[in-house]
Parts: C-alpha cells; structure tokens; sequence
C-alpha cells in the first residue's frame, strides 16, 4: 500500500482487519478493542459534577449527554463517531484534456454500420470535465465456504449439490462510491489505474473537480463487505463450482486483514452534440485508449439491416419450399 | 455496602447489586466502582438511554391499548407506574464459528404418469405432470465471525425479556464512563461470566443452526447436522438502557410487568388472558356452528 494510503492505527488482534483510531469494536469480527478497564483496588463513589456550576448532573436522554439540572449546560463525553470521510489518496491526471479530446475524436470515428456516417463530422464537442470519482480500494484475505447446484453430477434431477471451501487473496479491488458515474462506466475503468502512483495532494488540470465521498464510514463498510461478498461469488462461480451452469450460489466469507483505501480516481466526462442531442463520454484519466459512451443510431440503416434480414429470410424460405417440390 | 455522599456527607446503604445511588439528602447522585472481582467486572461498554420517561410511558400505554380482545378487564385502560430506566448489565459476546456440515439435499423434477379415471361411464388412461424430489447427500465446511450476541447478566431481566426488545443498535456503544449512569439505576451484574458465556455459547449455536439452513442448496433440505467450534471467543461487558414499569389493571391482582429498549423503544410484556372471555367466544362459535348445521339439514 502506498505511503499517502497509511493511515489506520492498528489492526483487529482476531481477524488482522485494519482499525480506525477511534473504533470501540473491530466492524468485521466484533472483538472490542478499547482496552479493558483496569478494576480499582478498592471501592470509590464518583459524583459526576456539572463544570459550569459544580451541581451534581444526570445523564438526560434527550440531549444523549450529562446535563446540569440547574443551569442546563451539557457535558461533552465521548460520542460515537460516524463520519463521512474524503479522499485518502489521489491518482494524478496522466492523460491531458487536449489528448481527451483527440480520444474522442477516435471514439466518433469508430467505424460501425448501425452509426451514422456523418458522426465524426458533424458532432461538436459540448462539455468537458475532469473529475476525481471517488472508490475504496481494499486489500484482504477471504476464507469462502459456499454451496450450489449444478448440472455436474445430476441423476433423475437437473440439479446437483456442491459445496467446497476455499481461500482467496483480494489485491487492489475497488469499489465505486461514485453518485455520478454508472456502475458500468467504473467497473469499465477501473482496470487501468497504477494505483502506485497515488499521492496525498491532488495533481491534474486545474479546473478538474472532485466528486466528494457521501457515504457514513459504518454505510461505506457495509458497501466493501458487500461487495467482497459479490467478488468472492463471482470467482467461485467461475473457478469452483463444477459443471457447465449452476444455481442458488451461497457464500459465506470469513475476511481477515481487511484494508480499506479511499482513492480519488481521475476521468474526463465529456458531452457532444450531434443533430441537437447530447451524448456523453468517459474518457480514462491515465489511459487515453480506455474510452466508453454512447453513440446516436442512424435510422435509415437500421431498416436497410431489418429488410435486408427479411429479404434473407423470405430467400431461404423461397428456396426450401421450391426444393421440397 | 455503606457509602458516603461526597456531596454532603451523608452515610447511604448501598444496594449488593447496584451501581449508582441517589443521595436522599442533597439529590447527588453518586457512581460507585467496586474493587475488583473477576466474577464482577467493570462494563467495557455503555449504551446510553435515547427514550426519555415520557416517551416509555407513551409507548406503554399504546402497547396497553392495542393488546388483544380476549385480555383480562382494565388492561387496555391499565395505569402505568413505577417506570424505572435501569442500565441493565449484559455480556456482549463474539468469536469465530467453523463448522461442518451434512444434509439431505432435495433436488425436484418432474415426470410423467398414467392415470386411469371415469368419464362418461368410460375408463379412460391419460397423462399428468407431477413433482419428485431426489435426495442427495451433502457434507461440507462452513466459516463465519459470530459478532454480536447479547445475553443478560441480570436476574432481574430474563434472556427471553431482552431477546424480546433487541436489537440494539451497536453502532451507538460508548465507552465506559461514569457520566453515562449518573441520575440513572444500574445494576451489577448478578450472574457469573461462565453462566453468561454458557447461554452466549448455545445462542451462537442456535445462530450458526439458522445461517446453516439458509445456506444449503437445493430446492429443500432436510436431516441438517452441524458440528460447530466456536474459537477466539471474547465477553465483554455492557450496560443496556431499559425501562422497567408496571401496568396495574384490577386492585387485586399482579400487575403487568412491562419492559421497554430504552434505545429503540422495542416494548414486551405478558398478557394476562381471560379465560371467561375465550370461553364465551368459544361458546359464540360453537353456537353459531350449530345454527348453520341445524340450519342447512333442515333445508
């Protein structure tokens, strides 16, 4: 992990998962790791005092505080934290806006049938944006037991059961915590990051901007474990289950030494224009080549591709009748 | 166990099982920490109380309200008193659960058989669908953390009363900290960390049982078996809000023990039943059944 990523105190003593500074409990396994209280030697009587006015105070529900009876004021004790955290680590802009642009000129220029011939002429850029989309990118060790059905060994039935046990390494895998960007669009770009170049300040064009985490550190947690579930799913479908299709896939993960990095990962998000409509484009910020968006259809193409497909078709009828003849 | 009010001196009996004391006196009120006890040891963690007395009452007198027909006379109307928020003491427990497993897997498929039936005065064969099930064995390994099992270490709230008003939302735990109990009761805990991890233990089983069965494949199971290790155990210790109080519907008789989540405001209690009423209902439909037959043979 990079050195501007350090940032978590210590780790679970039972499961090695990395640990905020002010954790009361480990979020994986549950293990308390405020220290324990060491008992007094003899008995003492503690008379909590208001620090304004010396009177004795009560813990009061609604203020979910010690509050002074008598001149209202409540004591600050330690509260449980639940922050919407930022960025850790930033990827710097390698790709610059001028060479963006050149990739979506490529981009309009991709031959296709069903687009219009006329893209890369007549389209005109209408918006371009740098951002930094922010993703957790964690590291951990997974202990996956899982069940399925499949067709491998079926008797009377379609379906078999399977289970196994399995160990797992999770490297770099990240997560979209992305509001603006797709599902799709992340997953697309993600592959393409040198995350070893990740620094603590922000390096990229001047007026890029950064989509801001707005997820609570307990929600963010739930999200990565989730989505290590999902991770850990999708491999044993495709390594462990046997059989060519299977069924009703259940894992349970035991995760250990589980690191979590909040990135900031750079794109340019483009819009162009063409007959009136605006398209949009996700060019990669350290890999120019990587590019994904939309493109307009031409009509009178798709119908030539539908009526030449008919024609075809009604051919191969034509022939097969008159050969049963 | 005497104690002295640090505010003005005045010698107070303490309770053996409780915590705080309010001063009769000048109104202080005062936390005290024992000396050390393995079978009584200091809480790790607080969950600070959120529903206020007014808000308990409240609750109570809607669970009061909405409680069934056939509930004794006066308890929908009962009074509530005698509410008290106590911090409760109860082991919060987690460890890690490896088992193995075996079931009978039931994988279903359809056939098709003949069947002879009657129609017109005719016996006629003809060809329905059914479903079977095909059993297979299954064995395997499963793992997972158990993280957050909560068992009473009071005898004043039975497990069952505190399963009844979970879940209490973890997230909120505190640290320990005298200023968390001031004003308020709280209780040592009055059974031992072994009987505690003894329950946590059987709970944790219970728990790896459930997650067990959901996670066997197929279309249904049956004959689920489980070996569990439960390893890397720890119990901390934890002081829950609850409110306490009593419904009394009728002069004479017990009144209805009510407990309320002092975080959620999850409210349990029993209700006492009147036998007079189910009776006479049973009667009513009894009756009414033997209307409709006397009814339709006369027809």
């Amino acid at each position: 992990m990079q050195e501007a990523a350090k940032v978590v105190s210590n780790g679970c003593s039972r499961c090695q998962c990395a640990l905020e500074p002010d954790d009361l409990r480990c979020p994986v396994c549950g293990l308390a790791t405020a220290p324990a209280r060491r008992d007094a030697a003899a008995a003492q009587v503690v008379i909590v005092r208001c620090q304004a006015c010396r009177a004795s105070v009560s813990y009061s529900a609604e203020a979910q505080a010690p509050k002074c009876g008598y001149c209202g004021s409540v004591m600050r004790v330690e509260t449980p934290e639940d922050p919407v955290e930022q960025a850790q680590a930033f990827l710097p802009f390698t790709v610059s806006p001028d060479e963006a642009r050149k990739a979506l000129g490529r981009f309009l220029a991709r031959k296709s049938w069903f687009r219009p011939a006329d893209l890369a002429a007549r389209a005109t850029l209408d918006a371009m944006k740098p951002v930094w989309w922010p993703a957790w990118v964690f590291n951990a060790k997974a202990l996956v037991s899982w069940t399925a059905d499949s067709d491998a060994g079926a008797g009377r039935a379609a379906w078999a059961p399977h289970s196994g046990q399995t160990s797992y390494v999770f490297r770099d895998v990240v997560v979209s915590a992305s509001r603006g960007l797709t599902a799709k669009e992340c997953e697309a770009l993600t592959a393409d990051y040198a995350l070893s170049m990740a620094a603590e300040s922000p390096r990229g064009p001047a007026e890029a901007s950064i989509e801001r985490f707005d997820t609570a550190r307990s929600g963010a947690r739930k999200l990565i474990v989730e989505a290590i579930e999902k991770e850990a799913s999708g491999r044993v479908a495709k390594a462990e289950v046997p059989g060519s299709k299977s069924r009703k896939l259940k894992v349970a993960v035991m995760l250990s030494g589980l690191e979590t990095v909040r990135y900031a990962l750079p794109a340019y998000t483009l819009a162009y224009r063409y007959k009136q409509r605006l398209y949009r484009v996700v060019v990669h910020g350290q890999k120019a080549e990587t590019i994904l968006g939309k493109a307009p259809y031409s009509g009178w193409r798709i119908c030539a591709a539908v009526l030449a497909g008919a024609l075809a078709v009604g051919v191969a009828i034509a022939v097969a009748v008159l050969a049963t003849r | 166990m005497d104690v002295q009010c640090s505010s003005c001196g005045a010698r107070l009996a303490l309770e053996e099982n409780l915590r705080t004391i309010e001063c009769p006196y000048c109104a202080a009120s005062s936390i005290v920490e024992r000396a050390a006890d393995p079978e009584r040891p200091s809480p790790t963690f607080v969950l600070g109380f959120s529903v206020s007395q007014i808000q308990a009452r409240e609750r109570a007198a809607d669970w009061l309200r909405g409680r069934s027909l056939f509930a004794k006379k006066g308890v929908h109307k009962a009074a509530v008193e005698n509410v008290r928020g106590v911090y409760v003491p109860a082991y919060l427990y987690s460890s890690a659960a490896t088992s193995g497993f075996s079931a009978d897997i039931g994988e279903e498929y359809q056939r098709t058989e003949s069947y002879t039936t009657t129609e017109n005065g005719k016996t006629v064969t003809k060809t329905r669908r059914v479903t079977e099930t095909e059993w297979r064995p299954l064995s395997g390994r499963f793992a997972e953390y158990i993280p957050d099992v909560l068992v009473t270490a009071s005898r004043g709230l039975a497990n069952e009363e505190l399963e009844a008003i979970e879940p209490f939302d973890l997230r909120l735990l505190r640290r320990y900290d005298p200023a968390l109990l001031s004003g308020w009761a709280a209780e040592e805990p009055s059974m031992s960390g072994s009987q505690c991890l003894e329950v946590a233990r059987r709970e944790a089983l219970e728990r790896t049982g459930e997650r067990l069965s959901g996670f066997m494949p197929g279309d249904k199971h049956r004959g689920l078996e489980q070996s569990t290790e439960l390893s890397n155990e720890e119990l901390d210790l934890c002081l829950v809000p609850v409110w306490v109080m009593a419904a009394r519907y009728r002069e004479k008789a017990a009144p209805v023990r009510i407990v309320i989540n002092g975080q959620s405001g999850e409210v349990h209690g029993e209700t006492p039943l009147s036998w007079l009423k189910i009776g006479g209902a049973a009667i009513a439909l009894l009756a009414v059944l033997a209307a409709i037959v006397f009814a339709l043979s006369g027809a």
